[in-house]
């Protein structure tokens, strides 16, 4: 089931929880699907990282959390961002865009 | 860890949702949903699962790790919540505060007081007592004398050849030094440099620096070679010698100064707060440089001090038993000079430093820790008048939800709040009464400099201030836990006069005068025993007499011949009556001690001869002085140089050697020859006021000089245009000769009672702070009592109740508490002034005229305390009171 999936880089696990959970509140599942499918099936979220990364963004208060029922009617822990949360995303993506424009035009530097 | 399978996660027992709970159930969640798709795509239950964690990877550790950050988290939210409560308390305190000024600013004002008393005090006591000597290790360092347990005497000097044979005999010391240093005589002259001044010196052997294991701010200290004849003409200088004359130019070193007329090469400079033997020490000298006919070499020539460092882990006890050994020994082998030095007395140095002021501080820190107890107590009756105002609103607090812990974590803050303010006034009160207490302190405590307000002193206050919070604010706190609420809502904005609350206040009234009672009774007897002191009679007339000392320098000149024409020039200024000389003035010493030989003893009986006092004074001296010459002559001008040598002695050494005869007549030997007892005089205290007349010799010090002189003058005129016109006399025989002090006897005197003086002045002050808080005290409880009493007291006096009745009611309920107050008190000052015994004089600690004193004026201020409300009782109107309704 590894498949080829692409290994995630340092760091990014944190972006992406943040953004999957931009669009309104998941569970813990739902985050790892959703970063696999809006990937294309190329990012392949470790669940063992997952779930620590999860509760540490709660302490540092970008996320919120609370339990409520899943589309199976089970009862699920979901996340929501808070305000700091999504300052916090919005910085940090723009420093990654800098970024990957800073390392591909050094690659691409023929 | 091993994951327990999805099902026995279930079984976990409910409780409070802990954090491991909720993880568990997050986790269990997610992989149940991962199995579930695994099942959808064709794998069977078992397989799925199994799957599902594979994909999952170490549940355990995961689950592990969510649980520590979880716990962190609430650890994080927890903080804040109490962080959050705690500055909504500060911000209601205040608000409270500033509601009610008057009473903020009387507390905090009460407590300012209290703390900064207090942390003054201990200022001084960290200073003196409590920091470490300023060497290195100075825990191991010793002060050591000899004994002479024969003849009472515990702390005696050495001899040089005494302390040679302790410095080769002993093994448990590393290193041992002595010094020579006597203030107002051990000194010298800096001259060729500027303008001829009289220094401070310290005459030390090799070992001195070693020993105290300071390094020199500049240069070296002495070295061993440099104690020897012909190679000791160097100097160490203090640090304030080389600002004050030389600017701090660190050119100092290897410049040749002229000292007592010896180019003398400075090798070193010692940093500022170097002050052994003392912080008046300008010069430290080889000890080689005092010549032979100044100070003899011999063993029984006794006059060196003694420091010494320990060898690591050799107790005190090995070193004392030692010594006393070594000193047997040499008295043995040495018995015609040492039969008497059997002992050796060895205290740590920081005792022997600091030893008798330490009963007096220590009473004067207890004495303001009273003080702040009584700022305290009255604090808090002002908080509980307070809390019994408020508590209509603390019971709506608590009906709208505030918890037991929240009510009394609110007013615990306001104390709080309260005792800071105070504190922070306090250590500004605190840093300007350490500056008062040490100018007033100069020369009555060692160590002066070391005192400041520093990190030590500030945690002091602040751990004074926290304590003080804690203190009033716990009682009326812990009554407030649980407001009763519907009888207070029932009461519709008048106030309850709970009894409970009155009895608490009751007690804390008394708890107050008692407090009072116990600083009274301290204060009332040093205040006794320094009367006692001061109406000792000395001896002498202290009124209307200039004294001007100096260390004669006679040049070329006999010293005898010198002091001679100085007397003779002084004697002939306008308007001088009489004037004379003496080594030591009264209250400032007696003299040097030698062995006394009857005549017609033998003289090998010099070991064992009792050892008298022998004081060199000139003729005229007892005129001058006022002291009455009881029997024969006095020393004249012609008991000079070659006249057979005359002696006088005082009563005291009548009654010891000649009691029931006539001392006039009778001969001592003196030298080779016996010297005559022309004269006997009056007794003189020349210890102290304390200290009663030792049995004493008069030298006539024109036949055997001395150096040190103090020249007493009576006269007409202001007593500082005398003292001018004698200091011209001088300069007109010696204009090189430097003047080390000029004064009148009285403040010789002053100066002797100078630390009683101190002592019975602050405890006197803090008494009288506490009487007048314990007033406040008292009539503040009367007051609001009386004012809760109005309707009761209106339907008395409805009823027919005389005026004088009511106030007699009120005056005795208050005096009730200020009668139980003071019958404490009493009792206590009784027990406690048993410490203050070593430090009276003339009074017992438990002197009934203080106690009974101290008694009558304390209910005096408590009737007059009462009197006020009382009155007021006395004219409520009926009618007012009862509409009031």
């Amino acid at each position: 089931m590894a498949g080829n999936s692409l290994e995630l880089m340092q760091g990014t696990l944190d972006v992406l929880i943040l953004k999957s959970l931009s669009w309104g509140p998941l569970h813990g599942y739902a985050v790892a699907e959703v970063v696999r499918e809006r990937s294309g099936e190329e990012l392949k979220v470790e669940e063992g990282a997952l779930y620590p990364a999860l509760h540490r963004l709660e302490k540092r208060g970008l996320l919120e959390a609370e339990w409520g029922l899943s589309e199976n009617n089970r009862r699920a822990k979901f996340y929501r961002l808070t305000s700091a949360g999504r300052a916090h995303l919005r910085a940090e993506t723009q420093a990654w865009q800098r970024y990957v424009a800073a390392v591909s035009r050094v690659l691409e530097a023929a | 860890m091993r994951y327990p399978g999805f099902k026995r996660l279930l079984k976990l027992a409910v409780r409070p949702r802990a954090v491991e709970q909720d993880v568990d159930e997050e986790l269990l969640f997610h992989l149940e949903m991962r199995a579930a798709r695994y099942e959808r795509e064709g794998l069977s239950p078992a397989e799925a699962r199994a799957a599902a964690e594979r994909e999952f990877g170490d549940v355990g550790r995961v689950r592990e790790e969510c649980v520590r950050i979880g716990h962190e988290r609430e650890r994080k939210m927890k903080r804040f919540l109490l962080w959050d409560a705690l500055v909504q308390d500060v911000r209601y305190a205040l608000r409270m505060l500033r509601q009610a000024p008057g009473f903020a600013l009387v507390a905090v004002l009460t407590l300012a007081l209290g703390i900064g008393a207090t942390t003054s005090i201990f200022s001084v006591v960290r200073g003196v007592l409590l920091r470490p000597l300023p060497f290195a290790a100075p825990e191991r360092l010793v002060r050591m004398w000899q004994a002479s347990p024969s003849q009472n005497q515990a702390r005696g000097e050495v001899s040089p050849l005494d302390f040679a044979d302790w410095k080769a005999r002993q093994r448990s010391f590393e290193d041992l030094g002595t010094w020579w240093y006597v203030e107002g005589m051990s000194g010298s002259n800096l001259s060729g440099d500027g303008e001829p001044q009289r220094l401070p010196a310290a005459f030390v052997s090799d070992g001195f620096f070693s020993t105290l294991g300071v390094a020199p701010l500049l240069g070296r200290a002495l070295l061993p070679g440099e104690h020897l004849p012909g190679h000791n003409a160097v100097a160490v200088l203090s640090h304030g010698l080389w600002q004050r004359r030389f600017g701090g130019d660190r050119g100092i070193l290897g410049r040749t100064l002229t000292i007592d007329e010896v180019p003398t090469t400075v090798v070193g400079v010692m940093p500022a707060g170097f002050d052994f033997p003392s912080e008046r020490v300008d010069l430290w000298l080889s000890d080689s440089r005092i010549s032979e006919s100044g100070i003899p070499r011999l063993r029984q020539v006794r006059w060196q001090s003694v420091v010494a460092r320990l060898k690591p882990g050799v107790s005190l006890e090995a070193a004392r038993s030692e010594m006393n050994g070594v000193a047997r020994q040499l008295a043995e082998e040495y018995p015609a000079t040492n039969v008497q030095t059997t002992g050796v007395t060895v205290l740590p140095l920081h005792e022997a430093v600091t030893g008798d002021v330490r009963v007096g501080l220590m009473v004067l820190l207890g004495a303001v820790g009273f003080l702040l107890l009584i700022a305290c107590v009255n604090v808090a009756n002002l908080m509980l008048t307070r809390a019994t105002a408020r508590e209509r609103e603390l019971a709506v607090r608590a009906a709208l939800g505030a918890g037991p812990g929240r009510l009394v974590g609110q007013l615990l803050t306001e104390s709080l709040v309260l005792a800071l303010l105070g504190g922070a006034f306090g250590v500004l009160l605190a840093v300007w009464g350490t500056e008062l207490l040490v100018a007033f302190s100069v020369k009555q405590l060692p160590r002066l400099r070391e005192v400041r307000v520093d990190g030590a002193v500030l945690a002091f206050a602040m751990g004074a201030t926290l304590f003080t919070g804690v203190l009033f604010g716990l009682l009326p706190a812990w009554r407030a836990r649980s407001p009763q609420l519907a009888p207070v809502l029932k009461a519709a904005g008048r106030g309850m006069t709970g009894t409970g609350g009155a009895r608490l206040r009751g007690a804390l009234v008394v708890a107050e005068v008692a407090l009072a009672v116990v600083l009274m009774a301290g204060a009332g007897l040093s205040v006794r025993s320094l009367m006692s002191l001061l109406s000792v009679e000395p001896g002498f007339r202290p009124e209307g007499a200039v004294v001007v000392s100096f260390s004669s320098s006679p040049g070329a000149r006999p010293k005898a011949q010198y002091l001679a024409e100085v007397l003779e020039r002084v004697r002939e200024v306008p308007g001088v009556q009489v004037a004379g000389t003496a080594k030591n003035l009264p209250l400032e010493g007696s003299g040097e001690p030698a062995p006394l030989v009857l005549a017609g003893q033998p003289a090998e009986s010099a070991a064992d001869a009792p050892r008298v006092r022998h004081l060199h004074v000139s003729n005229d001296y007892f005129r001058a002085m006022g002291i009455p010459l009881l029997r024969g002559r006095a020393f004249t001008p012609q008991d000079m140089g070659n006249a057979p040598p005359v002696l006088m002695v005082n009563e005291a050494f009548v009654r010891r050697f000649f009691p029931g005869e006539d001392a006039v007549g009778q001969g001592i030997q003196w030298d080779d020859t016996v010297a005559p007892i022309v004269g006997v005089v009056g007794d003189v205290r020349q210890e102290s006021l304390s200290e009663p007349a030792p049995p004493l010799v008069y030298v006539h010090v024109l036949q055997n000089t001395r150096s040190s002189v103090n020249l007493v003058v009576r006269g007409q005129g202001a007593p500082l245009q005398l003292a001018a016109a004698v200091r011209q006399a001088i300069w007109s025989v010696n204009p090189d000769q430097t003047i080390t002090r000029i004064t009148t006897l009285e403040e010789v005197v002053g100066g002797s009672v100078a630390r009683p003086r101190l002592i019975a002045s602050l405890l006197g002050l803090f008494a009288v702070l506490a009487l007048v808080l314990g007033a406040v005290g008292i009539y503040g409880v009367l007051a609001y009592t009386v004012g809760q009493r109005q309707r009761e007291i209106g339907v008395r006096l409805a009823l027919g109740a005389r005026p004088a009745e009511v106030l007699s009611m009120v005056l005795r309920s208050g005096m009730r508490l200020a009668g139980l107050g003071v019958a404490l008190g009493v009792a206590g000052a009784l027990a406690l002034s048993q410490v203050m015994g070593s430090i009276l004089y003339g009074v017992a600690p438990h002197d009934p005229l203080t106690f009974g004193g101290v008694a009558v004026v304390l209910l005096g201020v408590a009737l007059a305390a009462c009197l006020v409300p009382a009155r007021r009782a006395m004219r409520v109107d009926p009618a007012v009171s009862l509409r009031a309704e």
